[in-house]
């Protein structure tokens, strides 16, 4: 991940990175912890967290059983398609689900449980220690004040001063972000942006507090391809500047595949299989998981006259979910009286690489060949 | 406050809509969306759209659209309530000639100013008559003044509305313009120079009105034509040769029906408040006509006597009408479509 | 910005133009100025009157006779009392005044309180009770409130609370001659300014209302809600802002349409505004002040209209910059 630097877009500022550079930006504490952190446990731990929505048509299982950890500069991938529970569950972390959801399970920040936090407590780490990224940035960005007034507000939220849209942090910011003028910007709208360019001013909003975690909630699947690349860019070099962890949710394998040091895939709000990118991309284990990386279209497997492989059916209502594993009606390789009736539990297929199906290390190797 | 028909503005929710959803729902958050998705549509896989994946068992009902148009409006309480109420009032009305205790403008000197009682439910006037006889058939008048000149106003400004909205150019400049100015001026004075030049009889008055309320119908529905015209299935139609004629009945009317129907019904509660505004300032309906309006008029002098309960039921009846039309409204908008924000 | 305003500006004026032109001509159409001579059997008479009104003419001619003096501020005398007609609408149009500001004023109060309120707390007993009254309010028909308010508010309240008087008058703005601001002057407000303030709060609130759950579940709101922002900023700075444009386009709408709106309500509690002026001239046949008084009503329409355009320009920083 290195740092890439468009000629003359932004200005070099402040080259210390590493804890004790990072805490001399930090507004509240100075060692980078807040009181009751333990400092020796996982940035975030996410531990067997469901949610379920009640709805006028039954229970909405939207997510089950998720479990991941997540650690300073690193990169996780949340894979899934719509539906698939993957934005719920982010939200849930920061707790911006509405009241109905019924939330269970575990979500440990630096040890503390964001769920049960009090609503105030939360508050201090929302923008500041947790910090999200929506995806369309011109609706989530308040279209009546200005830019910098927005970024400016993320920091005086959390701080005792308060700073204007011309302050040199909101300035610095932007130049961070790598948009051009940053001083004339600041104190435009929202509507007077380009996509990427607004896109680029959610980052920077999300990253005024130095935060420890980035959720990014498919920030790049409303832009185009090539300005894609220069959003995901940009989280490279913040990353780099700010240590954080960096939490990525998207249905694009392209953008996972460039970006991510490890990919989680969900399927029908359960976890089917986790591991590094090269674990999950070259030895897929799970069947879905398999199916969706063969029905990538790709140059050099082309095979003419060849259609492109697509996994047959359709995903599973959230309210009558199959019994067994929910992936079992679509899944070339199922077996009757097991798929169909016990749910499958995440198994190690090797190290640090975990699939949830019953036949997960055949799979892996090939002897159930999925896609043939 | 207007006469009712000029659209309700963005965000305008319907009381149902959102007493349906589920308690409590925080403002602001995706997952409401979402769950609004998952109620809705194919976002999971319901079982009614798509061929989604159904635990076994469990079997997909196909519904057309008529089917879901009447689901939607059945869960709405109120406007099924008011569907009744409605009903019920016309039925009494318009069959007072069978239904009222008494005939007709039945002066009976010795039972003058009776206050209500089991034999006068709602009491008699100075004259004798029975009120609630009385009322019925002022009932007919109010009602049927009501129900013509939403229809009428319907029929003109939707015709006028689609052509202004799909032709746009000097017959759309033609509509707006003169809406416009018919907006400007007060509608109470419109009608009121308007019925004083023209004649006051039941016939000219709802004529009048159809005259004035079509306008408002028909910038609605501009702006739904204007709206639907840029969508791709209106392209493609045109694209197939379809001819104008043929893309606004079949393509572009099903489409704006709702908005359309709505605020028909709206027209309906401006035209029974317009009506009796009218005939209160003595513009309206004249004698030996009565409507409730004018039955009103007559009772303004009762006020703080002991015949004040003279006052309280034709009002009540036109306040009964309207929320009842309202509700209506408010259901048929929710049925055509739950998440509209027209 | 500026050049919108312009444009605007000038197609009021044209608007405004045609109005007065459809005023007059509509008013010349229902009222025969020669009414009054159509038992005179001089034909001398009738010939000369009509000479000296300048009936002869076209109604092109005439029109443009009435509006040239118009706007130099002779609006002619009225037909029935032979005052100047634009004195005549001064005065009333002091008394309506009287009604209107504190309406506005409170109506406005309540109904954007109200309005957030009911969002804030959606499904709570606090908005499913406000609900139901803008429900009740809107479908209320205006006349009848104010019969019914003189009837149990003013009259039988007296009896029922033991009072020695009325609580509260319903006959013009003050007893007597009387000209001061007083607790008598209140006592004859409360009435009309309350039947006024119904139906501009049911319906303002109900819109606020709806506005505001628009606006609440906009993803800008998440996105403040995700930086930490605290709820109490959310709602009042981020989120009625933005509602608060619809909602300004609608009370400047409505206001403009106040101005020769009260017609009803006037006529009930018997205040000699701009209301009592129409009805009593159109009874009286008074085609000066009908005219001239039509095109005073538009102008309001017309002025707030631009208003709302304007405002609308100013608070939405998206239509200003097209």
């Amino acid at each position: 991940m290195s740092d890439t630097q468009p000629a003359g877009a932004y200005v070099e500022v402040d080259p210390t990175t590493g804890p004790a550079g990072k805490a001399e930006r930090r507004p509240k504490s100075a060692v980078g912890f807040d009181a009751g952190d333990d400092p020796n446990a996982p940035l975030l731990e996410v531990k067997d967290l469901s949610v379920e929505f009640k709805t006028e048509d039954g229970q909405v299982k939207a997510v089950q059983n998720l479990t991941y950890t997540l650690h300073a500069r690193e990169t996780l991938g949340i894979v899934g398609e719509s539906g698939s529970g993957k934005t719920v569950s982010s939200m849930a972390v920061l707790g911006l689900l509405p009241k109905k959801a019924v939330v269970t399970g575990e979500v440990l920040f630096r040890g503390r449980n964001l769920l049960t936090m009090s609503e105030r407590e939360r508050q201090t780490i929302r923008g500041r220690r947790i910090a999200m990224v929506f995806q369309d940035a011109l609706a989530a960005l308040n279209p009546v004040f200005k830019v910098g007034d927005q970024i400016a507000e993320a920091i005086n939220v959390h701080a005792d001063e308060t700073i204007g849209t011309d302050d040199e942090r909101v300035i610095e910011l932007l130049n961070l972000v790598g948009i051009p003028n940053p001083k004339d910007r600041a104190s435009q709208y929202p509507h007077e942006f380009s996509g990427g360019m607004r896109q680029r001013a959610m980052i920077a909003m999300s990253i005024a507090n130095d935060p420890d975690v980035i959720i990014a909630d498919e920030p790049t699947t409303a832009l185009d391809v090539t300005i894609q690349a220069q959003v995901l860019e940009v989280f490279e070099r913040i990353q780099d500047r700010t240590n954080s962890a960096i939490l990525l949710i998207t249905h694009d394998l392209g953008v996972v595949a460039g970006v991510t040091d490890r990919i989680l895939v969900m399927y029908a709000g359960r976890q089917v299989e986790m591991g590094s990118v090269d674990d999950v991309f070259y030895e897929p284990s799970h069947p879905y998981a398999q199916g969706l990386l063969a029905s990538l279209p790709r140059l050099d497997r082309r095979r003419d006259g060849e259609r492109l492989y697509r996994i047959k059916g359709q995903p599973p209502s959230m309210i009558h979910l199959p019994p067994g594993c929910a992936f079992n009606p679509r899944c070339p390789v199922a077996e009757v009286g097991v798929c169909d009736v016990t749910r499958p539990e995440l198994v190690e297929v090797s190290p640090d690489h975990r699939s949830a199906c019953h036949f997960a290390a055949e799979v892996r190797v090939g002897t159930r060949a999925v896609v043939t | 406050m207007t006469l009712g028909a000029e659209p309700p503005a963005p965000g305008t929710r319907s009381l149902r809509e959102d007493r349906e959803r589920m308690a409590d729902i925080e403002p602001g958050d995706m997952a409401y969306q979402l769950e609004e998705g998952l109620g809705r549509e194919n976002l999971a896989g319901m079982p009614e759209d798509g061929e989604a994946q159904l635990a076994p068992g469990v079997e997909p009902q196909a519904r057309s659209q008529w089917q879901l148009f009447r689901r939607r409006f059945v869960r709405h309480r109120m406007a099924m309530v008011s569907l009744v109420v409605l009903i019920i009032l016309i039925v009494l009305c318009f069959g007072a000639t069978w239904i009222a205790p008494f005939p007709k403008n039945n002066q009976d000197l010795l039972s003058g100013s009776l206050s209500p009682s089991r034999h006068h439910l709602f009491g008699t006037d100075r004259i004798g008559r029975d009120e609630l006889t009385e009322v019925l058939y002022a009932g007919q008048v109010s009602l049927a003044i009501g129900l013509a000149v939403a229809f009428i106003a319907t029929v003109v400004g939707a015709v006028l509305g689609s052509l202004a909205g799909f032709y746009r150019g000097w017959t759309d400049q033609l509509v707006m313009r003169v809406t416009d100015l018919f907006l400007v001026i007060p509608q109470l004075v419109v009608l009121a120079i308007a019925i004083r030049a023209i004649g006051q009889t039941t016939s000219t008055i709802a004529l009048i009105l159809a005259a004035l309320f079509w306008m408002y119908i028909a910038r609605v529905v501009r702006g739904q034509v204007l709206s639907i015209r840029e969508k791709e299935f209106v392209e493609a139609a045109r694209a197939c040769g379809a001819s104008p004629f043929r893309i606004i009945t079949r393509h572009i009317m099903p489409n704006i029906i709702g908005p359309i129907m709505v605020n028909a019904t709206l027209a309906v509660a401006g035209a029974i408040i317009a009506e009796s505004t009218l005939s209160f300032l003595g513009l309206g309906v004249q004698p030996p006509a009565t409507s409730w309006g004018n039955m009103l008029s007559d009772a303004e002098g009762v006020v703080g006597t002991p015949q004040a309960y003279l006052l309280y039921f034709p009002g009540l009846l036109i306040f009964i009408t309207v929320m009842a039309v309202n509700f209506l409204g408010d259901g048929l908008r929710d049925a055509f479509d739950p998440q509209s924000h027209d | 910005m500026a050049s919108f305003i312009i444009r605007r500006l000038l197609y009021s004026l044209i608007v405004l133009l045609v109005a007065s032109f459809v005023a007059f001509a509509g008013v010349r159409a229902a009222f025969d100025p020669l009414a009054k001579f159509a038992t005179v059997k001089d034909q001398e008479v009738k010939h000369r009157e009509t000479v000296r009104l300048g009936l002869d003419k076209p109604i092109y001619i005439q029109y443009k006779n009435f509006i040239v003096k118009f706007v130099q501020g002779d609006w002619g005398t009225s037909d029935s009392t032979r005052e100047s007609v634009a004195s005549m609408i001064q005065r009333s149009m002091g008394k309506t005044l009287q009604l209107i500001i504190p309406g506005i004023i409170i109506s406005l109060v309540a109904a954007i309180g109200l309005g957030v309120y009911s969002a804030v707390k959606q499904y709570s007993v606090g908005d499913y009770v406000f609900t139901t009254a803008s429900f009740v309010g809107i479908a209320m028909p205006p006349f009848w409130f104010g019969l019914l308010a003189i009837e149990f508010l003013a009259i039988r309240s007296k009896d029922l609370l033991g009072l020695k008087q009325n609580p509260f008058y319903f006959v013009g703005l003050h007893s007597g001659n009387g000209n001061s601001i007083d607790a008598d002057y209140a006592r004859h407000l409360v009435l009309p300014v309350l039947t006024l303030t119904v139906q501009l709060i049911a319906g303002w609130s109900r819109f606020q209302r709806a506005a505001m759950l628009d606006v609440l579940s906009a993803d800008y709101v998440r996105t403040a809600k995700a930086k930490g922002v605290p709820r109490r900023r959310v709602i009042m700075h981020h989120a009625f802002r933005n509602a608060l444009i619809p909602l300004v386009t609608v009370v400047a709408l409505d206001a403009g349409a106040l101005f020769g709106g009260l017609i009803i309500t006037e006529q009930i509690f018997s205040i000699a505004g701009m209301g009592r002026l129409f009805v009593g001239s159109l009874t009286n046949g008074d085609a000066p002040v009908l005219a001239a008084w039509t095109i005073v009503a538009a102008s309001f329409v017309i002025i707030f209209n631009l208003f709302a355009d304007v405002a609308y320009g100013v608070l939405d920083p998206r239509v200003r910059l097209s």
